[in-house]
């Protein structure tokens, strides 16, 4: 056969099938196993355990906030429920979910046959879990009570003498190093790992996404894990960093957290916007707009993502040049985060929209960020945050952004990915039944806190006076949560009996656009046969778009057409 | 055939968020904008700007929100319907990228605008009470932001675990004679009042809603904020930064009265601290005189069996554990023993630290520290300036050498 083009030779495009090796079986090859895609699984099923953790913390912290005055909880169970469940919701919830999303599919999507460093991707997970188990130790003997922030010098010895510190402490430390060296693996894997043809500017937006969270994580870890070092020195080993009797200084504790914790924000929210990017253009039927302006504006929000971080602290006594600075470094924040929603309704405009549950909670998701961002100016404008700074306005902020951002997005994931996992779809009228209560309970729960922060309620108070509404606000509140429990429970039910009774999906249920869908489902050990050539963000479009043209020549020619 | 449903659910939509608007709109300003009321120019100005960010919020939020839907519902997927395979338009990304910059310069001058009725305090007004020019208990680098004319009424608060102590400045520079009070702070109106904010143990937030924003008091630093309230009234707060257990009871409030109302409250408040400081000393000097007389009644009958000629006790060795007991009444030296306890003394006060346990891995010269500037360390549980801070003054050297030795032999057992 002569060619005319080199396109025409190189990507006959083969359905590869899973013939590579038999699947080892039994609970030691999954102990034991280096498999990504097995790495991914125990990642996911090990945060939604967390998350169910989390999630009875937070309804347990709502009912003894139902009504005014409540007694049902000590003030001493009150802050270690609390503690436990923003620092489970943000280390062992939404990390080793976005660890394991991003496990199972950047290879995929990459057309790699596995992570750079497959051991270290399993060490990775085990850390991960030792962090938890250890945190959770604390159960037995007493939990931390300092928050997720755990400022000095409230979480030193003189004034938190159990050991609940020392294990948030050494969670920090194991998750931490299980992030780091993830974040090195993934951005190994996507620099050097790629299929022929996936340029720079061919590479999948979540991908882009997890490359950029692979830095931010890079960049911050490393100080909160030397912040939390100082703090176990402080506590066992006589020095003084943070006690200012003795020379410490309390800001400096809080200056590292936040160096980490504001990019952490950005390392929860931005694979969720990965994600979104990959589900609104294949529902959509239209391609990503704008795909450069979107990997400007992740890379931006990443760039000043990290030099804003003192915006947390603007009612500590800080330079006036400081506040200014960091006001103003805040805003900016808000113009690449204005530009990715511009691009995503843009990308939604003039298509023939679908909207099965993946796409449901992609839009659920633009909603709620959209309110959460909004509310990010007002406390980015410092004399406001002055009024707004830990009341429940943040709470509701936060969870806007984190929920909003990453929750969402990684349910709307879930229910996209899913069939790719397990082979088989999940159920979408439950989907939506689940994405209903899910979506309104969140709205429900805390739209309301924003008034409830505005009429003086500030945050982590285990009691409060029924004053200026506070009952009826928080009342509202407790009743959204429960609502979003059930959603949450309504998934869960969803993907347990789907994986038995979900109907097969075939490799490619959505006609979608990236690598991970030129395989089986799930995909074999090896995950490609063949690993096409890419010409284009969405390769697998290319591949459809040959086949039929392929199809089309072969009846012409009267020849029989591939089966 | 779809389109009839879309648009009664586009209705009901409308309706629904109407019907919720309207309730909230009529009810309380809490629901939407922070609380005022006191008529502090910084509370004021706080709240228009966030009002005025709230409208802009509220046009981006409903135009984005809308667009979102509309382009739900048009675009939504239909028999026939062609998703047009548009990549992108470079003018579209400037033209919002320039959009969302105006806005932020928009509120960014908005703010600076309205950044010195919220930063800076006004002098006071004719009306308000008069205060002499500011004896700050500042201590930190930063300067504290004051009235163009100097003259304000400075408050120091103080957080402790879990209450704020409110300290008013004077004229004079000993800042331990000062008229203090607990969680009520009384203010006069009219008057431009500064205060000093400070932590004693962890950090916590001085919050007065009504009153203007919060600020942190950390330990180890000084942080500033004023008001001027025009309106007499109560205003109340909490403290809003986590600092333990007891964080949500740890309650604050600013009851705001006429000027003359003030002097009558701080004067009376003066002439009770001062009589019950004197019947403190009084207590004290009781407690004194006893000791002595026991010390007294107990040393003749241990020297007597040795009958020998009267020859004064040898007072640089002997003493220690006298020193303890009873101090120097003649020079104002106060007895260890009447406050904390120590079993080789035979002392069991419980006004301070008990010393058998909290010196027990101090050294000689930790102790002595100790003694001379007591507010330096202070044992946990225990709150600074209640151990008399004179001991330099009331002890010569050589008794200090030998009260150290004593303490220091008798907690580690010597």
């Amino acid at each position: 056969m002569t060619t005319t083009t080199a396109e025409t030779t190189t990507a006959a495009p083969e359905i590869v099938t899973g013939t590579a090796a038999p699947r080892p079986t039994g609970w030691l090859s999954w102990l034991t196993t280096t498999d990504h895609k097995r790495i991914g699984i125990m990642y996911l099923v090990a945060s939604w355990m967390f998350l169910v953790l989390g999630g009875v913390e937070a309804l347990l912290i709502r009912l003894q906030l139902a009504v005014p005055d409540n007694t049902l909880l000590s003030p001493q169970t009150y802050n270690a429920l609390f503690t436990m469940h923003g620092t489970t919701m943000i280390f062992l919830f939404l990390m080793p979910m976005i660890a394991g999303i991003a496990n199972y599919l950047v290879p995929l999507m990459i057309g790699a046959r596995d992570m750079a460093f497959p051991k270290l991707n399993a060490l990775s997970l085990w850390l991960f879990i030792a962090g938890g188990v250890v945190f959770y130790g604390s159960l037995l003997f007493s939990p931390a009570e300092c928050g997720w922030t755990c400022y000095a010098p409230l979480s030193e010895t003189a004034f938190s003498p159990t050991n609940g510190v020392d294990s948030w402490i050494f969670l920090i430390h194991l998750t931490g190093i299980a992030s780091f060296i993830g974040a090195l693996n993934l951005f190994v894997t996507i620099t050097n790992m790629r299929a022929p043809g996936m340029s720079w500017s061919r590479i999948p937006l979540f991908v882009w996404t997890m490359l950029t969270q692979a830095i931010l994580l890079i960049i911050s870890l490393p100080v909160i894990a030397g912040a939390v070092t100082l703090l176990l020195t402080d506590r066992h080993f006589g020095t003084h960093f943070f006690d200012p009797s003795n020379g410490g200084s309390p800001l400096l504790w809080q200056h590292l957290f936040w160096f980490f914790g504001h990019p952490e924000v950005y390392i929860l929210v931005l694979p969720g916007f990965g994600i979104i990017s990959e589900i609104l253009p294949v529902f959509s039927r239209k391609p990503i707009f704008g795909y450069k302006a979107i990997v400007a504006a992740t890379l931006g929000i990443a760039v000043i993502g990290t030099l804003v971080w003192a915006h947390h602290m603007f009612t500590v006594p800080l330079p006036f040049f400081l506040l200014i600075f960091f006001m103003l470094g805040t805003y900016l924040v808000a113009i690449p985060t204005g530009v990715k929603i511009f691009n995503w309704i843009f990308t939604m405009w003039r298509g023939a929209i679908e909207f099965p549950v993946a796409m449901l909670y992609s839009v659920g998701f633009l909603a709620t960020f959209l309110l959460g961002g909004i509310t990010g100016i007002f406390l980015a404008t410092f004399p406001v945050d002055w009024q707004l700074h830990d009341t429940y306005f943040v709470v509701a902020h936060f969870h806007y952004t984190i929920v909003g951002g990453a929750v969402f997005a990684l349910m709307a994931g879930l229910y996209y990915w899913f069939p790719k996992m397990t082979g088989r779809m999940m159920n979408e009228k439950l989907g939506k039944i689940s994405f209903g209560f899910t979506l309104g309970g969140f709205w429900i729960t805390f739209l309301v806190q924003h008034s409830a922060g505005l009429s003086g309620m500030p945050r982590r108070v285990y009691e409060y006076a029924d004053v200026n509404n506070l009952g009826l606000y928080n009342m509202i509140s407790t009743i959204g949560s429960f609502i979003l429990a059930l959603g949450v429970l309504l998934t869960i039910i969803n993907i347990v009996t789907s994986l038995k009774n979900g109907a097969k999906s075939g490799p490619d249920p959505w006609r979608g656009n990236t690598l991970e869908w030129f395989t089986p489902s799930p995909p074999p050990l090896n995950n490609f046969d063949v690993v096409p050539r890419v010409r284009s963000v969405e390769p697998m479009q290319d591949i459809r778009r040959q086949i039929e043209r392929q199809d089309r020549v072969g009846d012409e020619a009267g020849v029989v057409a591939r089966s | 055939m779809t389109s009839r449903p879309a648009k009664q659910t586009f209705l009901f939509a409308f309706i629904l968020v109407a019907a919720l608007l309207i309730p909230a709109s009529a009810a309380m300003a809490g629901v939407i904008a922070p609380e005022s009321g006191g008529g502090t120019p910084n509370a004021e100005g706080i709240r228009s700007l966030y009002l005025l960010i709230f409208g802009i919020g509220c046009v981006v939020f409903f135009g984005v929100g809308g667009l979102l839907i509309y382009t739900l519902v048009r675009f939504r997927s239909r028999r026939g319907s062609v998703a047009v395979q548009a990549h992108g338009n470079t003018r579209l990304e400037v033209a919002w990228t320039v959009g969302a910059a105006m806005i932020l310069v928009l509120i960014s001058v908005v703010t600076f605008l309205k950044l010195d009725q919220i930063k800076n305090p006004p002098n006071s007004s004719a009306d308000g009470l008069s205060t002499p020019m500011n004896v700050a208990f500042n201590t930190g680098p930063a300067k504290p932001a004051l009235p163009p004319n100097g003259h304000s009424l400075n408050i120091d608060v103080n957080g402790q675990q879990y209450i704020w102590r409110y300290t008013y400045a004077d004229t004079d520079t000993n800042n331990l004679n000062n008229v203090f009070a607990y969680e009520q702070m009384v203010v006069p109106t009219d008057t431009t009042v500064s205060l000093t904010i400070r932590a004693q143990d962890v950090q916590h937030s001085w919050w007065i809603p009504s009153l203007g924003g919060k600020f942190d008091a950390v330990p180890g630093y000084t942080n500033y904020t004023w008001f001027k309230i025009t309106k007499p009234g109560t205003y109340n707060g909490q403290c809003a930064e986590l600092c333990g257990r007891g964080h949500a009871t740890m309650i604050a409030s600013v009851k705001a009265v006429s000027p003359a109302e003030f002097k009558v409250w701080y004067a009376a408040q003066k002439l009770a601290i001062t009589s019950a400081e004197r019947q403190a000393a009084a207590a004290r000097n009781a407690l004194v005189a006893k000791d002595a007389a026991v010390l007294k009644a107990a040393a003749p009958s241990a020297a007597a069996p040795m009958a020998a000629p009267a020859r004064p006790a040898p007072v640089a060795m002997a003493d220690g554990k006298t020193l303890f007991v009873a101090g120097v009444p003649a020079t104002g030296a106060l007895a260890c023993g009447s406050c904390h306890t120590l079993s080789a003394a035979g002392t069991n006060g419980a006004v301070g630290p008990n010393l058998d346990v909290v010196l027990k891995t101090w050294n000689a010269a930790m102790i002595r520290e100790a003694i001379l500037y007591p507010n330096k360390m202070i044992a946990k549980g225990y709150a600074a300036n209640i151990m008399p801070a004179n001991y330099g003054a009331t002890l010569t050297k050589a008794q200090l050498d030998v009260l150290v030795k004593y303490v220091d032999d008798s907690v580690h057992g010597k």
